[in-house]
């Protein structure tokens, strides 16, 4: 019973992140808002209740499965685009290659820079 | 009473009368879930595999050894794949137990996210731009980094093809986990929040599964850096290409 009063509320800050979406005509989704919306809620009530951690990790550990339904769509697609694929994949791996690179040395310098950046609560 | 089909035509027409219903899906994709679990473990958990990567395709094989219509497929995932909303707004969780670790590094993340996200997207841009791609082709590799739900609103604005947009998507947070593993090896990185935070930033929901492979703290900045990026290009990308 307790994962479901937690599924609940995971499910009524999705609908009112969907709800803002909507009315406020916002570029992000829902599932977007809602997060934010749990995450400032927490903070602001100074706890997570055993429903809402519970039914959170139990969403959290199927993550994949939610995925790969939509990976498999590669399968399906491939041989629509034509005389593209060279552009795309030679961009989409060295973009992100490069991307990874410039993320990962610029917070790491800045973490290391910056005074705050030193915490080792762990 | 007497069915113009035999039993054995009967057997062969089986899945796709199944299919009319979501169940043959949900089963099927839970079924190759735990069988890519399976393999993954057999075959060591190798780093440059991220599990999604087997999932995905013995599913791919499921569907068509059973000889599935992908629409027929999509439309039942499209069950399952309702959980996506409540589950993206779970990530809250990790993110709040992880606020301490997220306050005493919110400067060197306010600084990279705007320089890093405008790259994710500026890097491919000018790859693909230098190789002749089409108007419609880069309108399709901006929203890359971008989790699926805001990716395919930003490509409704910027008028991307929504098949090659999601193609996109799927290749760089396949390819994100991979860099990731490669490049802090390289770089000798091993702060959890950095790689999380860069898991997340480049590779939106695959990076932050590979993200609570490694920790929770890891998977939180992953969550972080995915809902930062996803508002940053969702406000950024109209605009470009209004230019």
């Amino acid at each position: 019973m307790s994962i479901l009063r937690g599924f609940l509320i995971l499910v009524l800050f999705f609908l009112l992140g969907e709800s803002l979406r909507l009315v406020f005509l916002v570029p992000i989704s829902g599932g977007i808002l809602g997060l934010m919306l749990l995450t400032l809620y927490l903070m602001v009530t100074g706890g997570v209740g055993n429903a809402v951690a519970g039914a959170s990790q139990a969403l959290i550990s199927v993550l994949i499965l939610l995925i790969m339904p939509g990976l498999t769509e590669i399968f399906f697609i491939s041989g629509k685009f034509t005389g593209q694929w060279l552009a795309v994949s030679v961009s989409l791996l060295v973009g992100t290659f490069l991307s990874v690179v410039t993320t990962l040395v610029l917070l790491n310098v800045l973490a290391r820079k910056l005074p705050s950046g030193s915490s080792n609560h762990e | 009473m007497n069915s113009p089909l035999t039993v054995w035509e009967r057997l062969l027409t089986l899945s796709h009368v199944l299919a009319d219903t979501p169940m043959l899906v949900i089963a099927m994709t839970i079924l190759a879930f735990f069988a890519a679990n399976s393999v993954y473990i057999a075959i060591g958990r190798p780093v440059w595999l991220p599990p999604v990567v087997p999932a995905a395709t013995i599913l791919a094989g499921m569907i068509a050894l059973l000889g599935l219509d992908p629409d027929s497929y999509r439309e039942g995932a499209n069950w399952l794949m309702l959980l996506l909303g409540p589950a993206t707004v779970a990530l809250g969780v990790p993110l709040y137990q992880n606020i301490h670790h997220i306050r005493a590094m919110l400067w060197p993340i306010v600084l990279t996210l705007p320089i890093a996200a405008s790259l994710a997207v500026g890097y491919t841009l000018v790859i693909a731009w230098a190789l002749g791609a089409s108007p419609t082709v880069m309108a399709s590799l901006a929203p890359k980094s971008v989790t699926a739900a805001i990716a395919l609103g930003i490509g409704d604005i910027i008028g991307s093809s929504v098949p090659m947009l999601m193609a996109a998507l799927l290749i760089t947070g396949v390819f994100t986990t991979l860099c990731v593993e490669v490049a802090t090896r390289l770089l000798n990185i091993t702060d959890e929040r950095v790689i999380g935070f860069a898991l997340g930033l480049n590779g939106h929901a695959i990076g932050t599964v590979r993200a609570f492979e490694i920790s929770s703290t890891a998977g939180a900045f992953s969550s972080l850096g995915m809902s930062l990026t996803g508002l940053f290009t969702a406000l950024l990308l109209p605009v470009l290409f209004n230019l």
